[in-house]
């Protein structure tokens, strides 16, 4: 029951959707640790259903999802726990406690799983939220916060507990170019010093080129992945014309029945 | 030395002259091994007062955010405050990451010890000041509301007519069966508890005339009313606070619609056109509990119905309609407005229907009371 220790994250096989209704099959990637891995597609092709899948929020209708060497579909009870721990999440509008201040936030994951005495759970979360520059926020409610503020306090939150995965839904959803740039910065030093592994679902497609090692493509047609590989290559030379249409922002304007 | 497991944190502890103590980690420094020798090292260190303490990180096989904690505490002087604390070995990367979060940086992000406390005074002035304006604004509401009602109805455009009949339908059909069980019981259960103290008068027969009073004038319509207030007045306050949150609120407005004439002004007249029906299920099943008790107290129905008829009069039943009706547009209107005072954030939609329920209630029994007055005067 062990995979090769190179490869962090093995998908395979994987059909998702709702009860009948398949959104996606035959999905199959790996993710080397240290990789900020991106999953891409247009609006409508199962993105965040994969990610919620993929996170063990919904359960795949078939397939497994490999996490450091446990298959996250198959785990159960305290092997389930254990395993969920080892990745952080953070989700389109940041999911912060919205009665809470930014530091109990941060704290939150300290307070309940860990049994470090008071002192040090402050400081492992104030230290946490330097490291996304946030320490003099640390006081504040996050309804006082930008929104890229929120979404670096949901970063702090979801990596406090030293995870060697973060998963992102939409980290730059609703920020300026300026902001998401800033995120992106963040998310390239975390992965290049700490070694965290990031899979982020997205469809920024600066940020895509400022951050992604790989790319895989979703297309709602095909119900799969139609692309994989480095956002330069896809944008010259991907096989699919609509792939090459989406990393160049070119329009469809006869597929989305557009009569202008 | 020990040969520890690599999951395990080895602590070794050596103390010298002049308040020398030199603390050796080997192993896994994490938020488990970290939590189990924290005891020790408190013990060890903070009793002993110490001048110098060396920590020697060198043998450390991992460590993570929680064990970079503890050695910044030790590094703050936290935990020794007379020592000069000196941290050897750790490795490159560790050491950068322990550098980057000083003893200032911690004074300055932690939160403050005071917890703000505000005097009587004050705490009264701003309750009044927020009671006030709280007032202000519920007379602006009906004013607003008064002012656009009639032309609302006339107009059959801006009616909505089948957002009325929706309403209708979920605040008054959907609440029947709770309104049956609700009313039926508290008749019954009224009834029983006061036929065995007038048994003691042999006046037990009376316990139809009383039900009869008080169903028809005062709990039917309060049943009704407060069963409205729980289902739909916070319901109300939620839809509406729901799109005030979205700002679907403000969509309206800037598609030129006012949200008074466009969802309070139905959801006002659904519920003052369904009270009064409500009112009158509630009270013919309130009886009816009642009646039952003096069945099986032995008392034929014609007796029964003789009693009822002798003692309620129309102006009775009118009254528990009268109240019917501005309690239906109570509820509406507080559940309404506290929808639209809904301000931002994750609670803000359940404060609004809790306040939209309190004061509901708060307000019926007020009527309630006047309405006794008015009733008692106007029939003298």
């Amino acid at each position: 029951m062990s995979e090769p220790t190179e490869i962090i994250i093995s998908v395979r096989d994987l059909k998702v959707g709702y009860g009948k209704n398949v959104i996606l099959r035959n999905v199959n990637f790996q993710v080397r640790p240290g990789e900020v891995f991106v999953i891409l597609g247009g609006s409508g092709s199962g993105k965040s259903t994969l990610l919620k899948n993929l996170i063990g929020l919904y359960a795949p209708l078939e397939g497994e999802v490999w996490i450091e060497g446990d298959n996250l579909v198959a785990a159960r009870g305290n092997e389930r726990q254990d395993l969920l721990r080892k990745f952080g999440v953070t989700y389109q509008s940041g999911a912060l406690f919205g009665s809470m201040s930014v530091l109990e936030n941060v704290r939150l994951p300290l307070d309940e799983l860990t049994a470090l005495p008071e002192p040090l759970k402050e400081l492992a979360a104030l230290a946490k939220l330097k490291l996304v520059g946030l320490g003099a926020a640390a006081q504040k409610l996050p309804s006082e916060l930008s929104g890229g503020m929120q979404k670096r306090a949901a970063i702090a939150r979801a990596m406090v507990l030293d995870p060697r995965i973060l998963f992102l839904d939409e980290p730059s959803a609703g920020l300026d170019p300026v902001t998401a740039a800033d995120l992106d910065l963040l998310i390239t030093e975390l992965a290049h010093h700490f070694g965290i592994t990031f899979i982020i679902v997205t469809h920024d497609l600066a940020s895509i080129y400022a951050i992604a090692d790989r790319v895989i493509m979703l297309d709602s047609r095909s119900q799969t992945i139609v692309a994989e590989g480095r956002p330069a290559e896809l944008r010259e030379r991907a096989a699919d014309a609509w792939v090459r249409r989406f990393f160049n922002r070119e329009p469809d304007a006869v597929a989305s029945g557009l009569h202008l | 030395m020990t040969k520890i497991t690599p999951d395990e944190l080895d602590t070794d502890f050596q103390f010298g002259p002049d308040g020398f103590a030199r603390v050796v980690f080997r192993g896994r420094l994490d938020a488990r091994t970290v939590a189990t020798c924290w005891d020790g090292l408190e013990r060890r260190l903070r009793a002993a007062s110490l001048k110098t303490l060396e920590v020697d990180a060198s043998g450390l096989r991992f460590c993570d955010g929680a064990g970079l904690a503890l050695l910044r505490y030790l590094s703050m002087r936290l935990m020794t405050p007379e020592a000069i604390v000196s941290i050897s070995g750790l490795e490159s990367g560790l050491a950068q990451l322990l550098r980057g979060f000083t003893s200032e940086d911690y004074a300055a992000f932690r939160p403050p010890m005071r917890v703000k406390c505000r005097s009587l005074p004050e705490e009264v002035g701003s309750e009044v000041r927020r009671a006030a304006w709280d007032l202000r604004e519920q007379i602006e509401f009906l004013g607003s509301v008064v002012g656009k009602l009639p032309p609302t109805l006339l107009d059959r455009r801006q009616m909505r007519w089948p957002e009325v009949r929706r309403v209708f339908e979920l605040a008054g059909a959907n609440a029947v069966p709770i309104i049956s069980l609700v009313s039926i019981l508290v008749g019954l259960i009224i009834a029983f508890e006061s036929a065995q103290p007038l048994a003691q008068f042999g006046a037990q027969i009376f316990v139809v005339n009383m039900i009869g009073l008080v169903m028809v004038r005062e709990l039917g319509p309060l049943l009704a009313a407060i069963l409205l207030a729980g289902r739909s007045g916070s319901a109300f306050a939620a839809e509406i606070g729901t799109m005030k949150v979205n700002e679907e609120l403000d969509a309206l407005q800037t598609l030129g619609l006012d949200p008074i004439r466009f969802l309070v002004v139905q959801r006002i007249t659904a519920a003052i056109l369904l009270t009064p029906l409500l009112t009158f299920y509630a009270t013919f099943l309130g009886v009816t509990g009642g009646v039952l008790v003096a069945l099986g107290l032995g008392f034929p129905l014609p007796l029964i119905f003789h009693q009822l008829s002798s003692t309620l009069r129309l102006s009775d039943i009118g009254l528990g309609m009268a109240k019917g009706v501005v309690f239906g547009a109570i509820v509406s209107g507080v559940g309404c407005l506290r929808g639209l005072q809904t301000l931002q954030g994750p609670s803000a939609v359940g404060v609004s229907t809790t306040r939209a329920v309190v004061t509901s209630i708060v307000l019926i029994i007020i009527a309630d009371a006047i309405f006794s007055i008015l009733f008692y005067f106007l029939t003298r």
